[in-house]
């Protein structure tokens, strides 16, 4: 887009001012559009409103369209909506990718999961008290169960350690809270998940209901676990946001002759993340290149 | 290059750009559509690269006693997203006339 050439000048002058409920539109909305975009959404909105109440329809479609552009507030509701677009797509761009994003995600669909538990429960008290009964079998579970997803990854872990020198000291403590973060509230968001499907069963049928909710929780754990380590090794090793634009490169069949894979780049060029097609002796895992390192 | 699978209101919108019509309440008066779907869907072309945008001269306003204002243009991309959608949609042709100079 074309910077706006008076975008230092605002108010931005009209032939004839604008009538007062746009105005006031205006002044009101331009607060939700960020800083940066304010003077120049302010400048075409004021220049879209002017033509507005000076038009004349053509002639041709004055009878197709006649009324509804020739209301006085027919632009207000783009006009709120192209300003809270420009908001949310400003948070969008800020937040996509990002560790918070994923922690807040997961930590709605915690949220979303303990809602079902507490009606079936009836009552805070008695979802407590669920919680109190279940707490030491979830505590056990837990253990296990991450002892059990860290030693199956275990290789991965050590390899792409190594290959981390060019790595920040302070992104090396945010990358194991991350991880411990998200390990939590998937544990708790897989058993609150299995809760939701066997609590009303557990009137019907205790120890079924039990076993199904210990089987359903250890699968879902493991999946989440899963998912979580893949998401882990696919972000930037400095800033934790997912990495992007994917590349093929190399062919497969070439292997002995070049490497094959695929490569995923921070958008904020901290770094590249080269993941092999085939496991080769001399490329086993997925290595993090730094920018500026000599690899 | 792989065309971008547009809504039937952005495939509108588009398509009234192809034809010349080149502002909001533009577009808004062709269409039909309200302002609430024509601004933020040119945002969103606009930020998918399928149009651009640029200011029209001052000087040209200011004879006309009226400000400037802000011009969409269709980029080869959105030509290209157009086409694929005038396959897809094949009453759109139909719904937008040309603008007559």
């Amino acid at each position: 887009m074309t910077q706006c050439p008076h975008s230092l000048h605002a108010p931005h002058s009209l032939p004839t001012p604008l009538p007062p409920f746009d105005r006031k539109l205006l002044r009101l909305m331009r607060l939700a559009v960020p800083a940066a975009e304010r003077d120049e959404w302010l400048r075409s909105w004021q220049a879209e409103l002017w033509h507005q109440h000076h038009h004349t329809p053509p002639v041709s479609l004055s009878t197709s369209f006649p009324t509804s552009l020739m209301k006085p507030h027919a632009l207000a509701s783009g006009l709120i909506q192209d300003a809270l677009w420009l908001r949310t797509e400003s948070w969008r761009q800020a937040l996509a990718g990002t560790a918070t994003l994923c922690l807040a995600t997961l930590l709605l669909l915690l949220a979303i999961t303990i809602l079902p538990a507490l009606v079936t429960a009836g009552s805070w008290k008695a979802f407590a008290a669920f919680l109190a009964h279940n707490e030491q079998r979830f505590a056990i579970e837990t253990l296990l169960i991450v002892f059990v997803s860290l030693a199956a990854s275990a290789g991965y872990m050590e390899t792409t350690t190594l290959r981390h020198r060019h790595v920040s000291h302070i992104s090396l403590i945010r990358r194991p809270l991350f991880f411990a973060a998200k390990t939590t509230l998937i544990m708790l968001f897989t058993f609150m998940l299995s809760t939701d499907v066997c609590l009303p069963l557990h009137a019907y049928s205790p120890l079924s209901a039990e076993l199904l909710q210990n089987l359903l929780f250890l699968l879902m754990a493991l999946i989440g676990l899963r998912w979580s380590s893949h998401d882990g090794e696919a972000r930037c090793k400095q800033c934790l946001r997912s990495l992007a634009a994917p590349s093929r490169v190399g062919r497969p069949s070439h292997n002995f002759l070049e490497w094959s894979g695929t490569e995923l780049v921070c958008r904020h060029g901290h770094g590249m993340l080269t993941v092999p097609e085939i496991e080769t002796s001399w490329c086993r895992s997925s290595a993090w290149i730094c920018e500026g390192s000599r690899f | 290059m792989i065309s971008p699978r547009l809504s039937h209101s952005a495939a509108l919108i588009l398509k009234a750009l192809s034809l010349g019509h080149r502002f909001g309440f533009d577009i808004m008066e062709i269409t039909g559509l309200p302002s609430g779907t024509v601004y933020p869907a040119l945002r969103r072309l606009e930020r998918d690269a399928l149009v651009q945008s640029e200011w029209e001269p001052e000087d040209e306003a200011t004879a006309s006693q009226r400000p400037a204002r802000r011009y969409y243009e269709i980029t080869k991309a959105g030509k290209a997203a157009v086409l694929a959608a005038t396959e897809r949609y094949p009453l759109l042709a139909m719904l937008v006339p040309e603008k007559h100079a």
